[in-house]
């Protein structure tokens, strides 16, 4: 905690969270049954009631940060940018009744526009939350152009989309640099000396791990499939397009098995090893980041990681015992009520309503364990895992900087490419 | 308790001033150290900000320098909160607040639902006649490439249409001459363009624009061609009342109603999806009783056998399933049956076509 004693603040330092899990997790409960009843209106009021208790509760260099965002902030922000999106998207309804070449390309038209729009977003978010970040009474903001950020973005998206994933690391970097250059901690200007290459070679062996089963499975079509009759049974036309299939390549069965075999094996990979890519990240990118003089360095263990989804997958385990002792009579209700042909429509409807909140309270009851354990010990962990020098720079910072509006969070909430 | 100790960030730049903050008469005064005034707040402009636990936090309303105090003593945070109306430790503002925004959403959520159950579809019925009839067409062509795409499986070799071939002409012209007939007594304001297809469904369906499509099914079902002459009566009323261009209209507006203003939190998207299917088959099961409506007053009209399209009706219409009322878009069949026989007229009917004419249509498909 805060000491009366320094004058000045030590060169070096760590960061430390204090918040009380079982205080997040009345946070969450509360706000995910507020969040059924306002018919998801509460969302602008939690995401503040997060991010306040978030942020008030990491100490850096012994004093908390501090978020200042409001509800209402982003609520207009959110309203602002549902009349932005009701022309584009009346546009796009338009063109996709034309015949012609535009109505054909709309899709994907649409698909690149909101595309750029998402990312757009992604960046105008980031500045309102920066500039609702305050620190020893100065806030941080953000310099740039969001346009020139969701260009590059997207990019850098098609390339690793192009790339199997393979640059990935590097458009991380790419991004978090162009990000990070223009963030300032008041007249303290931020950058990212976090290398992408690092990134690539440590993440190449989890690459393969997925990837290896999924390019057996395209070996083996290629080896096995003779594409010539299968191409003339497809074009056949006709009912009995399974069985000439089969009759054109009769290893094709077998090849399918082998291919949903290696499907799984890859999810499986690709699931086993997620926590350990995203402890990897993490250490990376925040071992990059720099203000100034400041410098930090990440020593995060990837077992911690692995440790916070082993919580979720107990704390889930835990839920759905509890689901399934209060669901059970409640569909038992659910048949009564449909079955029973005297109820009629009233009755109809009650089991409906009642399926349906059955549902909601499932996926939001997911949706918090898992806010409330992965996500909470990434930031904990995360945080506490910054070994921070430089920091006496901290004693003559200046203040610049206006807090900007929030639009971004507004669209990023309508496009669905929201952050914390 | 009037003295205590507090740490002070004047905004400006980073630095920290340990500071003793005095509890005057209309405000704060904190000093440093050094006992220079550092500032001096009223207490009506300072306010409670968000901290951890242990530590008040507090900022001046409306100064654009971020000045904080910070204090730690709870005991001299209490003090503070006393003197202060804008510093809420304690919560009660903030759950009035939170009161309110239940208030106002559950307000919202009927007005969104009294909005979509009689605002759209009242929308969408008087946009539609609103619409120029280019529009609607090009609407109505779009759908039918759609319509072809699912329908249309060519997998016999033979053409989706019926009639085409010289053994089905016949079975074209008896089509034809019993559409005229329809269509003269209805004086729609476009052509219609009828086809039979081979589909092997009892059913017919209109598109935007005035497309009628026959499944071959339901001529083959039919004892007689004042049943299928039924059934097209039924399918002009959609095409009158511009029904299939109401539908999209009305989808558009429940997804936006729906989709853009509520929905975007964990599991809403049932809520959305549920809501709109409930909706929209309440909507086309008025829009299917008026339909029979209109296709009874039509053979009325055009003194044919409205009961034809009952007839057909208890031929076609499946019963209804326990558990299935409110996902139904078409009404229970008995209720139709029972409509259409009310609307038949008393007056004496005449057959659409003869013997003949109606082992032609029999024949549509035949080539």
């Amino acid at each position: 905690m805060t000491s009366l004693e320094a004058q000045g603040t030590a060169a070096s330092g760590g960061i430390r969270f204090l918040g009380a899990r079982r205080a997040y997790w009345r946070l969450l409960m509360r706000g995910a049954a507020l969040l059924m009843v306002t018919l998801g209106i509460y969302r602008f009021w939690l995401a503040t009631d997060v991010r306040r208790f978030l942020w008030a509760n990491t100490e850096v260099a012994g004093e908390t940060l501090e978020y200042t965002g409001t509800p209402l902030e982003l609520l207009l922000g959110f309203l602002i940018a549902v009349a932005i999106l009701i022309p584009v998207y009346a546009g796009f309804f338009l063109a996709a009744l034309d015949l012609g070449t535009i109505g054909q390309l709309s899709g994907v038209m649409a698909f690149a526009a909101l595309g750029v729009l998402g990312q757009y977003a992604v960046y105008r978010a980031r500045r309102y939350r920066l500039t609702r970040t305050i620190y020893r009474g100065l806030r941080f903001h953000q310099s740039g152009s969001a346009w020139r950020y969701a260009l590059r973005a997207i990019l850098w998206w098609s390339a690793t989309a192009l790339t199997c994933g393979l640059a990935y690391p590097f458009q991380l970097a790419s991004l978090e640099r162009y990000k990070m250059r223009n963030t300032y901690y008041g007249d303290l200007a931020g950058s990212f000396a976090g290398s992408g290459f690092r990134l690539f070679l440590r993440g190449l062996p989890m690459w393969f791990a997925v990837i290896a089963p999924l390019a057996l499975t395209v070996g083996a079509f290629i080896d096995v499939v003779d594409w010539n009759a299968l191409g003339d049974a497809l074009s056949a036309g006709g009912d009995d397009v399974m069985s000439r299939i089969e009759g054109s390549n009769p290893a094709l069965a077998s090849v399918l098995v082998f291919a949903m075999l290696m499907a799984g094996v890859a999810v499986t990979m690709a699931a086993l090893l997620y926590p350990a890519f995203q402890a990897l990240s993490l250490r990376w990118w925040s071992s990059g980041l720099r203000f100034g003089d400041i410098e930090m360095r990440s020593n995060l263990r990837t077992r911690h990681v692995y440790g916070a989804y082993v919580r979720f997958l107990w704390t889930a385990i835990l839920f759905c015992i509890v689901l399934t002792i209060v669901g059970v009579p409640a569909l038992l209700a659910v048949g009564a009520l449909a079955g029973n042909e005297r109820a009629g429509a009233g009755g109809e409807i009650a089991a409906t309503g009642i399926l349906l909140v059955g549902y909601v309270i499932t996926a939001l009851g997911f949706s918090t364990v898992y806010r409330a354990t992965v996500l909470l010990s990434l930031w904990q962990l995360g945080m506490e895992s910054l070994q921070l020098s430089g920091l006496s720079a901290l004693d003559r910072v200046n203040t610049t900087g206006t807090p900007s509006s929030a639009l971004g969070e507004g669209l990023a909430d309508a496009l669905n490419v929201g952050g914390y | 308790m009037t003295f205590g100790a507090g740490i002070y960030f004047d905004g400006r730049t980073s630095a920290r001033h340990d500071a003793t903050v005095t509890l005057a008469a209309s405000g704060l005064q904190i000093a440093g150290r050094d006992g220079r005034l550092l500032a001096e707040w009223p207490y009506d402009e300072i306010e409670g900000l968000a901290a951890p636990d242990a530590v008040l936090r507090l900022g001046r309303r409306g100064s654009a320098p971020l000045e904080r105090l910070e204090i730690l003593d709870p005991q001299f945070a209490a003090a503070i909160d006393v003197r202060s109306s804008y510093v809420d430790r304690t919560g009660t503002q903030q759950r009035r607040q939170r009161a309110s925004v239940i208030g106002w959403s559950v307000a919202a959520t009927v007005s969104l639902l009294l909005v979509a159950y009689f605002g759209v579809p009242a929308i969408a019925e008087r946009l539609a006649p609103l619409l120029p009839s280019v529009l609607e067409r090009k609407l109505g062509d779009a759908v039918n490439m759609q319509v072809r795409g699912i329908l249309d499986t060519r997998s016999a070799g033979a053409a989706f249409e019926c009639g085409t071939a010289d053994s089905e002409k016949p079975g074209r012209a008896a089509l034809d001459k019993l559409v005229r007939r329809l269509e003269t007594a209805a004086a729609l304001p476009a052509p219609l363009r009828s086809f039979v297809v081979r589909r092997t469904e009892a059913n017919a369906i209109a598109l935007p624009g005035g497309q009628v499509y026959v499944f071959r099914g339901l001529i083959d079902k039919a004892d007689n061609a004042d049943e299928v002459v039924g059934v097209i009566a039924h399918e002009i009323g959609h095409v009158a009342h511009r029904d299939g261009t109401k539908a999209v209209l009305q989808a558009g507006g429940l997804s936006f109603l729906f989709g853009m203003l509520l929905g975007d939190f964990v599991g809403g998207g049932a809520v959305v999806v549920a809501a709109k299917t409930v909706l929209q088959s309440s909507y086309s099961r008025e829009a299917e009783a008026a339909a029979d409506a209109y296709g009874a007053e039509l053979m009325n009209k055009a003194h044919g056998n409205a009961r034809a399209l009952a007839s057909m009706l208890a031929k076609i219409g499946g019963a209804t399933e326990p558990g299935m009322k409110i996902l139904l878009d078409h009404p229970e069949t008995k209720a139709r049956i029972a409509a259409i026989n009310r609307m038949a007229g008393a007056r004496p009917t005449s057959p659409f076509l003869d013997a003949g004419e109606w082992t032609a249509l029999k024949r549509i498909c035949a080539g």
